[in-house]
């Protein structure tokens, strides 16, 4: 299928149990997804349906118990530990609810913290680095502590981080879920915008339907499966 | 330069911050157990270095003895001196007698000063209290401060004086008679064990008080700085026959040397102690950053970091914090040794305890020795430890599960 070739990251079948004091708890049953370059997909869901899950699984932080996840065209399933980690520093963003920055590291530092993961910081992604800063209106605060930032300035300094790299997927769990809904609407506002203008593929797991309305592709994880979402 | 050394750097030293508050902890322990280190051990090692020096002074570098007595010594002195590594030659007498003053009765050993070649090997006159090396004549003697003090002796008061050989004169009934001598001078080396029961008389009177004619029990010499003492030994004895035998003074003092070397390791082993507790303060404060910092580990994971690249970056915060406090402790203890004398008398004159502590140790400054060993020693140690300490953390931070450290919510 062609829509397959250009997915830049795909699910097939994929299938994750957790075992739990007392029993098993199936989370997810046999999922498929698959996302095309630049393209955004919003994952709603009720809380405990699995979607931080799925979204660890799509990032091989975790491992799948049957079935496969494709970057690209490469399957991560048999990828080593040192290999996925690789991988996913050039191919891979992540966005999470609680921003985790490095409390001892600028704003700067942080974002280039990405960079010099990837073993790739050059003067180049410096100046990449302040532009994004810049880009998501935080051009003068390059030195500032993420402990004396508000919480919509420290996830906009981990959206810029996550797409330092120039990566081709953006995966981003509840993005907003800590701010309030003002602070929330600017960050998404902005986080859309740039993966437009960079050309990145955005998975968003979020609650609200007015963002996921936002996104291109709507879904909605239920009984441990992707269905469309009925309001598209 | 990798990641997680940069990341290992911000942890211990943040952006606009000297030192991170859980770092300047650990570091501080490091640098008061590698200044406790260094100041006692070097401290230690000025003692010894003083003793050593005490003890080479007092029984010259080498000596020669034989099982008889040596008869035509003066032909040895004369062969030795010849020797471009000997400095100098004295031929050497000893043995004990008895004392007497005032109804009290005394042991010292006492020896015998050749007063020509003597003082070139013994540096004698350093040690004179009171009286001069003139003074010393066949009929006068000088006692040490310990002899002195004990039979209440000064300059010019007179001491009987009896030898072994008498003993063999009472058994045919003879009454025997004490020499009387004059006493000539008082001298303390600053040696304990000299200082207590010595006294010294001319190489004459001591061949008189032992019956030895012309002859004496060995030889001492002095040797040229930086010939080595116990290789030059090894070198006499290979060309000694078999009745002679040269020995240095470590050889004269092997046991009293082995515990003052003994009594050094035992200080460095119990003060390595502070240094394991620093080292233990750092593997706890590391693991509360990897306890607190689980969610940022996690996301280091998820930004594609290595486990390799994690545990890297805690075992480099462990180096760094040794590193550190071990510089800063080296700068301490060099500062401190530099005024130890300055700490040592206000610490003498706040207890008022200052004349107490000079009687009890017999000492009224401190000696100190550098030994660029014991500071590579201590410097390796240490830094050593602080890496091992900050591997069990390193280790469970790079066990993590990404995805579970992503959940935390600690
Ligand atoms: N490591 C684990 N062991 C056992 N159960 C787990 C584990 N991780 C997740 N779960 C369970 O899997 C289910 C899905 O968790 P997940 O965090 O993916 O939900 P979610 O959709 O992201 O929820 P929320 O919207 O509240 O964030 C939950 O019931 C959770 O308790
Ligand atoms: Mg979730």
């Amino acid at each position: 299928m062609t829509l397959d070739s250009q997915s830049v990251l795909r699910a097939k079948d994929v299938r994750k149990t957790f075992v739990i004091p007392g029993g098993e708890l199936e989370v997810l049953r046999g999922l498929n997804f698959s996302i095309r370059e630049g393209v955004s997909a919003s994952i709603r869901g009720e809380s405990g349906s699995g979607k931080s899950t799925l979204l660890h699984l799509f990032a091989g932080l975790e491992g799948v118990d049957q079935g496969e996840i494709s970057w690209g065209p490469d399957s991560i399933n048999h990828w080593s530990p040192r290999k996925r980690a690789a991988e996913r520093a050039v191919r891979l963003g992540l966005v999470f609810q609680a921003y985790h920055l490095v409390g001892e590291m600028t704003a700067l530092e942080n974002v280039l913290l990405a960079a010099r993961i990837a073993g790739t910081v050059s003067a180049e992604t410096r100046e990449r680095a302040r532009h994004l800063l810049d880009r998501v209106g935080l051009g003068n605060r390059e030195k500032q502590m993420p402990g004396k930032m508000s919480g919509g300035e420290r996830q906009r300094v981990a959206v810029a981080r996550a797409i330092l790299n120039n990566p081709p997927i953006l995966l981003a769990d509840e993005p907003t879920g800590n701010l309030d809904e003002k602070t929330g609407e600017t960050t998404m506002e902005l986080l859309l915008e740039l993966v437009r203008e960079q050309g990145v593929a955005l998975v968003l797991v979020t609650h609200s339907r007015r963002f996921a309305g936002a996104c291109d592709e709507q879904w909605v994880l239920h009984d441990g499966i992707l269905e469309a979402s009925a309001e598209a | 330069m990798p990641w997680y050394f940069h990341a290992a750097l911000k942890q211990i030293f943040p952006s606009g911050k000297l030192l991170s508050f859980f770092a300047f902890i650990s570091v501080t322990g490091v640098t008061l157990g590698v200044m406790v280190l260094l100041v006692v051990q070097s401290v230690m090692n000025g003692f010894v270095f003083d003793i050593q020096s005490n003890l080479a002074k007092t029984n010259g570098d080498i000596q020669i003895v034989s099982r008889a007595p040596i008869v035509g010594w003066e032909d040895w002195l004369e062969n030795l001196e010849a020797r471009p590594e000997v400095k100098a030659a004295a031929p050497l007498a000893h043995g004990v007698v008895m004392l007497q003053a005032r109804n009290r009765p005394m042991f010292p050993y006492v020896w015998g000063l050749d007063l020509e070649s003597g003082p070139e090997v013994l540096p004698f006159e350093d040690f004179l209290q009171s009286g001069t090396m003139d003074d010393l004549d066949d009929r006068s003697i000088f006692v040490s401060g310990g002899v002195a003090r004990e039979l209440t002796l000064g300059v010019g008061t007179e001491v009987a004086v009896y030898t072994p050989l008498m003993l063999d004169r009472m058994k045919v009934d003879e009454v025997i008679r004490p020499i009387t001598m004059r006493v000539a001078g008082i001298f303390e080396t600053g040696w304990n064990e000299v200082d207590s029961r010595t006294v010294v008389v001319t190489l004459r009177t001591m061949q008189e008080l032992y019956g030895l004619g012309e002859s004496v029990h060995g030889v001492v010499m002095k040797l040229e700085d930086g010939v080595d003492t116990a290789e030059y030994a090894g070198v006499l004895n290979a060309g000694l026959s078999e009745e002679y035998h040269a020995q240095t003074w470590m050889d004269v003092n092997s046991d009293f040397l082995f515990v003052l070397r003994l009594e050094k390791t035992m200080m460095f082993f119990i003060m390595i102690f502070i240094v394991l507790v620093a080292s233990f303060s750092i593997a706890i404060s590391l693991m509360m950053a990897v306890i607190r910092k689980t969610r940022e580990i996690g996301l280091l994971s998820a930004m594609g970091a290595s486990r390799f690249g994690i545990g890297a970056c805690f075992c480099l915060q462990g180096f760094l914090i040794g590193t550190v406090g071990t510089i800063l402790g080296i700068i301490g203890a060099l500062v401190a040794l530099h005024f130890r004398n300055n700490i040592f008398h206000l610490f003498a004159h706040l207890t008022g305890r200052g004349q107490a502590l000079t009687d009890a140790y017999g000492f009224s400054y401190l000696p100190a020795h550098y030994i660029i060993s014991d500071f590579i020693i201590v410097a390796l140690f240490s830094i050593f430890v602080s890496t091992l300490a900050g591997l069990i953390p390193a280790w469970r931070a790079a066990r993590l599960q990404p995805a579970e450290a992503l959940r935390n919510d600690a």
